[in-house]
C-alpha cells in the first residue's frame, strides 16, 4: 500500500509537520513488532486531524512519535525542513515545553499543585515572570470555562473539568501543535461534547493546530481531516 | 538555572505542604533521632574524655608539673623556683609535692600506696582535693602527726578495691606507715576524700613539713604541680618557662593522660562506628521514603518530562525535599540537645569510675555531623530521583 497520501488541502495550505517514512518496531525478546510501518504525511498550520482506527493500530504510537515522547525506529520528523528527531534529549525536552501542547486521556495533573499551578507550570519552566505566568495561566483557565476554580485541586474537580485544566495547561506556552491522546476516553458524553467543542473553537478562533487520536466515530464531525490507521499503516484519508 | 532552581523548589515545596502530613511529620522526626543520636554519641564520648582531663588536671597534676632534671631524685631550690614560675601571668597556683610510696598498715591489713606531701594552702591553689572530702577534715600546715586518705585506701567508703583496702579505718583511727627510706611513723587519720577517680582516690597526704622531717631534706620537692588560667595553652606556659631558664623536666597534663588517650582514641572509634551506622540509616530512610515517593509518582515523574520539564528540575526537587527532611530533623535534634538534653545532663550527670560525667556538645562535632547527615540526605535523595527519570518517558506514564 502506498503510504504517502497526500491531500489536495495540504498542497494548499502551509505544512507544519512533514512526517517522512516514520517506522516503530518494539522488541519483546527476539519478536519484532511493528507498530507504525513506514508512515508519511503532513500536518497543515492551522489544521485539526484525528487519527482513528482499531484497538492496536498504531494511533497512539504515531501520537507518540510526533510528540517526542518515543523514539522512531526510523524516520523523519521535519519541522521547517529540520528533522526533531535528530535533537539531543535535552533539546527535544526544550522542543515538547516551548513547541508542543500535550492532552493525555488521564488528564495527567499534578494533583498538589492547584488548577492555576497546574497550568502555570510550563510557563513557569520557561523562565517566564511570576506576573505574566499567572497572568497567562489565568486566562488560558477563563477561555476553557474555569475561571472560578484557578484554587481548586484535581480532586476536587470533576473528570470533564480536569480534562479542560489539561488542556489550558497545553496552551500556556502557545504551541505549534496541541497532541490529543484519546482525550474524552475517561469522560462521559457531556462532558467529551464539551471538550471537543473547546477543541474546534480553540482551532477555528485561535487557529490552532491539534493532532487528535480518538476512536469515537462521532468525534470526526469536528475535525478536518481523519487519518485512518490499520497495522501500523495509513489506511485512507478522508478529509 | 536559575528558573530551573526555582521551579525545583516550587515542586518540591508543594510536595512537602500538600503531601501526606502524617508522613512529613514522622519523617522529620526520624531524622532528628538520627542526629541526636549522632550528636549525643560523639557528645558523651567527649563528655567521658573531657572528666578524665579534668581529674588528671584537678586531682593528680595540675596543667604542667615540673619533675626533677635526669638523674636527679629532686628538685632543689624551689622556693626560687616557685617565684620564677609565678612571674608568669597567668599562672593561677603552684604545689609543691614530695611523691614517695609507702607501706601502710592497720590492724593486720597493710598494703602499698603512694604518699604525697603538701603545703595544703598552695595546694588548694591547684588541685581540688579539698572539696570532695567525704570524712573527716582536709589536712592544715601545722599538721604533722595527721594524714588524709583517698577512698580507696581505708576501707569502708565504698571503693573500687575495696578488697584491698585497709579494711575498715575511720577518722580518728591511727594507722602505720612505712615510707621506702625506712623510716616508720604513725598516723592518725584526719580525713577521708573521694574525687570519683580511682587513680587520685588510691593516694594519702600528709604535710609538707611532716614530710621533709621524714627524709630529712629542705627546700626541695619531687614534684612541682602548677595551675594556670585557661586550659589547653600549656606549650605556651612552658615556653616561657624554659625562657626563665628553668632546666627541670617540664611536661604538660597530657602526657600524664597518655593512657588516657587510649580510652579517647577507642571512644572516638565507637562513636565514629554509632555515626557512620546512624547516617546510613539516615540515608535508608531518606532512601525509602523518595524511593516510595518517586514510585508512587512514577506518573507524574513523565508527565512532567512530558511537558518538557527537564530531568534535573525533577531530581533537585527531590533532593530539596530531601534536605528538607534533613535540615528540619537537624534543627529539631539542635533544639532537643541544646534545650533537653544538655539541661537534664547538667543535673543528672552520668556516674562513672572517672567521676560525673556529663554531654560535651563540641560545635565542630555539631558541624561535622550537620554536614555529613545534610550529604546523606543529598545522595538518598538523589538515587531514587535519578532512578525514577532514567525510565522512558511512556514507562513512566503507561508502564506496570
Amino acid at each position: 500500500m502506498n503510504n504517502v497520501l497526500s491531500s489536495n488541502l495540504e498542497n494548499e495550505q502551509e505544512v507544519l509537520l512533514e512526517i517522512r517514512n516514520l517506522t516503530r518496531i518494539y522488541k519483546m525478546g527476539d519478536v519484532r513488532v511493528p507498530a507504525l510501518n513506514n508512515v508519511s504525511f503532513n500536518i497543515n498550520h492551522g489544521e485539526f486531524a484525528a487519527i482513528m482506527g482499531k484497538s492496536g493500530s498504531g494511533k497512539s504510537t504515531l501520537l507518540h512519535q510526533l510528540g517526542l515522547l518515543d523514539i522512531p525506529t526510523s524516520g523523519e520528523i521535519n519541522i521547517n525542513g529540520k528533522d526533531i528527531l535528530k535533537l539531543s534529549e535535552s533539546d527535544k525536552a526544550r522542543f515538547r515545553l516551548e513547541r508542543f501542547g500535550y492532552v493525555f486521556q488521564e488528564y495527567a495533573l499534578l494533583p498538589e499543585l492547584t488548577a492555576l499551578e497546574n497550568v502555570f507550570l510550563p510557563a513557569m519552566a520557561r523562565g517566564r515572570k511570576k506576573k505574566d505566568y499567572i497572568l497567562k495561566a489565568t486566562e488560558a483557565l477563563e477561555q476553557v470555562g474555569l475561571g472560578v476554580r484557578l484554587d481548586h485541586r484535581p480532586k476536587e474537580m470533576s473528570g470533564g473539568e480536569q480534562q479542560r485544566v489539561a488542556i489550558a495547561r497545553a496552551l500556556i506556552n502557545d504551541p505549534d501543535i496541541l497532541f490529543a491522546d484519546e482525550p474524552t476516553a475517561n469522560l462521559d458524553s457531556s462532558s467529551s461534547k464539551q471538550i471537543l467543542e473547546l477543541f474546534h473553537k480553540l482551532n477555528l478562533e485561535m487557529g490552532l493546530t491539534i493532532l487528535m487520536v480518538t476512536h469515537e466515530p462521532e468525534d470526526k464531525k469536528y475535525v478536518s481531516r481523519v487519518i485512518w490507521l490499520k497495522d501500523g499503516e495509513i489506511a485512507q484519508v478522508n478529509i | 538555572m536559575f528558573t530551573d532552581l526555582k521551579l525545583s523548589l516550587f515542586l518540591a515545596y508543594k510536595s512537602i505542604i500538600k503531601g501526606n502530613r502524617g508522613t512529613l511529620i514522622l519523617t522529620i522526626f526520624i531524622m532528628s533521632l538520627i542526629f541526636v543520636n549522632l550528636v549525643f554519641t560523639a557528645s558523651i564520648f567527649l563528655g567521658l574524655g573531657n572528666t578524665v582531663n579534668n581529674q588528671v588536671i584537678n586531682t593528680l597534676y595540675g596543667n604542667i608539673a615540673i619533675e626533677p632534671k635526669k638523674d636527679e631524685k629532686y628538685i632543689s631550690d624551689v622556693k626560687t623556683l616557685e617565684q620564677k614560675i609565678n612571674s608568669v601571668p597567668g599562672v593561677a597556683g603552684i604545689s609543691a609535692q614530695y611523691v614517695i610510696s609507702a607501706a601502710i598498715s592497720f590492724k593486720d591489713k597493710s598494703g602499698a600506696w603512694a604518699i604525697r606531701s603538701i603545703n595544703p594552702d598552695d595546694e588548694m591553689t591547684v588541685t581540688t582535693i579539698h572539696k570532695f572530702m567525704v570524712d573527716g577534715e582536709y589536712l592544715s600546715g601545722l599538721d604533722t602527726d595527721e594524714i588524709i586518705l583517698g577512698k580507696e585506701i581505708p576501707g569502708g567508703y565504698g571503693g573500687d578495691l575495696e578488697h584491698l583496702s585497709l579494711g575498715g579505718v575511720i577518722i580518728g583511727d591511727s594507722i602505720d606507715v612505712l615510707f621506702n627510706n625506712g623510716v616508720k611513723r604513725s598516723y592518725r587519720v584526719k580525713g577521708v576524700y573521694d574525687v570519683n577517680f580511682q587513680q587520685s582516690n588510691n593516694i594519702a597526704y600528709i604535710s609538707k613539713k611532716e614530710m621533709e622531717s621524714v627524709l630529712g631534706l629542705k627546700d626541695k620537692a619531687s614534684l612541682l604541680l602548677i595551675k594556670t588560667v585557661d586550659t589547653g595553652n600549656e606549650d605556651q606556659y612552658i615556653n616561657k618557662f624554659l625562657e626563665l631558664g628553668i632546666k627541670e623536666d617540664i611536661k604538660p597534663w597530657t602526657v600524664y593522660a597518655a593512657m588516657v588517650k587510649n580510652i579517647t582514641r577507642s571512644f572516638d572509634m565507637i562513636a565514629l562506628l554509632i555515626a557512620v551506622i546512624g547516617l546510613f540509616v539516615a540515608s535508608v530512610t531518606i532512601f525509602i521514603i523518595i524511593y516510595v515517593n518517586t514510585i508512587s509518582k512514577r506518573r507524574h515523574i513523565g508527565i512532567l518530562r512530558a511537558i518538557g520539564l527537564k530531568e534535573k528540575i525533577i531530581i533537585h526537587s527531590y533532593i530539596f525535599q530531601a534536605l528538607f527532611y534533613a535540615i528540619s530533623g537537624t534543627i529539631i535534634g539542635l533544639f532537643m540537645m541544646f534545650f533537653i538534653l544538655k539541661p537534664w545532663f547538667i543535673e543528672n550527670p552520668l556516674k562513672f569510675p572517672v567521676g560525673y560525667v556529663s554531654l560535651l556538645i563540641v560545635p565542630e562535632k555539631v558541624m561535622i555531623n550537620t554536614i555529613s547527615l545534610i550529604a546523606a540526605a543529598l545522595a538518598a535523595g538523589f538515587i531514587p530521583s535519578w532512578m525514577a527519570v532514567r525510565e522512558t518517558i511512556l514507562d513512566a506514564i503507561w508502564g506496570d
